[in-house]
């Protein structure tokens, strides 16, 4: 693809080789992607992956995106759920070619959150936007206050990012909570819903702000324990997700209310949104 | 006017073999001028007339087509470019209600925001606009000012008084330019307030089918949760998507790759919000219930693009009500949200 064509059409993606891959659990991989050029991304945005023949999926990033001389490196956690998620988890692998586009959306505020404690609940599949998040405070960590870390997965198989949750648990003034939905063998932490777990976390709430991603059931039972404890409206972001077909704003299929999911989110703040998360179908 | 506007085609509504279509104009006989049409919630017929207001199309299907390439991709991921040719267009004999559709596709997908519809519409050198001086049945222009007469943004527009009685009005310089080389006569002060009144009885009649917008958006907010009242208003609808095919600002698509001859045509369909896919996702669905995806069309228009553009969303052509198979009038609907909010 030459500059005029990329250039030309918003549709236009770059060509990425599969350059690692780790099975995350049953039916959920994490590849790397390399793809020649810059590229900046914030914690929270996500990419357009493309497969040849089936089309695109919306995907987060999984983690910050890392320069290898002239080429980047992205990592994208993909559970099968439907035709072309199902192709990336059983087809692609090292050496495959995929399309990228992007990246797309607002991600987390950041910035504009530095200084205070951070509550990190992630659900599912939703832990994965969350964990850029984790390594970029972990990066600049005396930006940030107390992090709160509060993961969880259906069975103990389900857990993501197993081989990197201690590296968590020991960045400074971190604390991190797991938490499954069905117990089995060997399982040392918690049994039961994510947001139980709302209930032991120890951050100065006055002065906190909760980063929410999972199933939008999770998300909502999570906005109304932290309402309870006394978040501010304010103070909750949540990722959302809707069928998408472009990332830019033009296919008009992840309209939620007034918003375009894939520009004006994925991530919200729930003050922004509250008329509309408590409404079926919206 | 293609003698002014060199190197350019027609488009408009003209006539096809079993009525009026939409397409290329190559001559007068294209143009629909002897057809009137009766308009219904559910009902279209053609009669012979002078009054043809619209049909299923708009200038939408040219715009914004039902199925767009979106790009040719090779099995090894490389991106084959397009033949970017395309003609410059004038749009004869739309109406004022399809100019507002235009403008309000503008703000929604236009600033270069989707490559296809800038480049089609980048591509229209000239508009003519066709006045309406009877409305149908199912039009509401008048309530949201998109008709039936027109001030700006056309080059030409035209208001058939009579069969025989055809006047004229310029909206720019290329339209200044094209009537004086045409020789026709300065309109009296009669034909002009014979043609004032007409306008005026038809923005009256059309303003007050619906309550006013204000009204609208308070009981639209107040009653986007009120499940009982929207599973009553969409308890016709069959889900089909008829209303959001022929509506001239709905935009939605859907991207599908076509495989076949060695390449993956990408492949943007028009994509209705009524139909049950829209909202589905692989492992789940965020408007399985139908009255959701009815409430979505209804909220869209007339609370939240407001919200994005600034502008209604309807231009009260009334082709949701001619085209619906079911005949839902979504006049009744807004009415009755008012009543109820």
């Amino acid at each position: 693809m030459d500059r005029e064509e990329e250039k030309l059409s918003i549709f236009a993606f770059r060509r990425a080789i599969v350059v690692n891959e780790i099975e995350e659990a049953p039916n959920v991989k994490t590849l790397a992607m390399k793809f020649s050029g810059d590229y900046n991304a914030s914690p929270g945005q996500f990419n357009m992956i493309y497969v040849y023949g089936l089309g695109e999926v919306p995907i987060s990033l999984a983690n910050l995106p890392k320069s290898v001389g002239r080429s980047t490196v992205v990592e994208h956690t993909i559970r099968n759920v439907g035709a072309i998620t199902k192709a990336v988890v059983y087809r692609i692998s090292i050496g495959s070619i995929v399309g990228i586009r992007g990246p797309y959306g607002r991600g987390w505020p950041l910035n504009e959150v530095e200084g205070r404690d951070i509550l990190i609940i992630g659900g599912g599949i939703g832990m994965a936007p969350l964990r850029p998040t984790i390594k970029y405070i972990e990066k600049s960590r005396e930006r940030f206050g107390r992090i709160n870390i509060l993961f969880g997965a259906r069975t103990p198989q389900d857990m993501l990012y197993k081989y990197e949750l201690d590296s968590f648990k020991s960045i400074p003034n971190t604390k991190l909570m797991l938490s499954v939905d069905t117990y089995s063998n060997g399982w040392q932490y918690y049994v039961g819903f994510v947001t139980d777990l709302i209930n032991y976390v120890d951050t100065d709430v006055d002065n906190a702000v909760a980063f929410l991603c999972g199933p939008e059931p999770m998300m909502r039972i999570g906005v109304k324990k932290l309402l309870d404890k006394g978040f501010r409206k304010d103070c909750l972001f949540l990722s959302l997700e809707r069928r998408m077909r472009c990332g830019v704003g033009v296919c008009g299929t992840c309209q939620f209310g007034q918003y375009f999911i894939c520009r004006n989110g994925p991530v919200f703040r729930y003050s922004d949104i509250e008329d509309y998360i408590w409404v079926e179908g919206i | 006017m293609k003698g002014v506007v060199k190197g350019s085609k027609v488009l408009g509504y003209r006539v096809v073999d079993e009525g009026i279509g939409w397409g290329e104009i190559s001559d007068i006989n294209d143009l629909p001028l002897g057809f009137s049409d009766i308009q219904k919630p559910g009902f279209y017929r053609l009669s012979k007339g002078i009054r043809f207001r619209h049909n299923l199309t708009s200038p939408k299907l040219y715009l914004h087509p039902p199925e767009q390439l979106v790009s040719l991709v090779l099995p090894n991921y490389r991106i084959v470019g397009d033949d970017l040719h395309i003609d410059r267009v004038i749009l004869f004999g739309i109406k004022p209600c399809d100019l507002r559709a235009i403008g309000i596709l503008d703000s929604i997908l236009g600033l270069n925001k989707h490559p296809i519809y800038t480049r089609m519409r980048s591509s229209i050198v000239g508009v003519v606009v066709e006045e309406c001086l009877e409305p149908g049945e199912t039009c509401f222009c008048g309530a949201l000012g998109a008709g039936p007469s027109i001030l700006q943004g056309f080059d030409i527009a035209y208001a058939r008084l009579r069969e025989d009685l055809v006047l004229f009005k310029y909206g720019s310089d290329i339209g200044k330019e094209v009537i004086s080389r045409a020789n026709l006569v300065k309109a009296d002060r009669d034909i002009v307030s014979l043609y004032q009144e007409l306008i005026d009885r038809c923005r009256k009649t059309t303003e007050t089918r619906i309550p006013s917008i204000n009204e609208i958006k308070d009981a639209l907010k107040k009653s986007m949760n009120n499940t009982q009242l929207w599973s009553r208003l969409s308890s016709k609808c069959v889900g089909c998507g008829n209303c959001n095919y022929v509506c001239p600002t709905c935009f939605c698509i859907e991207i599908e790759d076509i495989v076949s001859d060695g390449l993956s045509r990408r492949v943007g369909k028009w994509i209705g919000c009524l139909t049950y896919t829209y909202g589905q996702v692989a492992g789940g669905h965020f408007r399985p219930r139908l009255y959701t995806r009815y409430r979505h069309f209804v909220l869209h228009k007339f609370l939240f693009y407001p919200m994005q553009i600034n502008d209604i969303g309807c231009v009260g052509c009334g082709r949701c009500i001619t085209w619906c198979p079911l005949g839902i009038d979504i006049r009744d609907t807004l009415r009755e949200v008012v009543k109820n909010g």
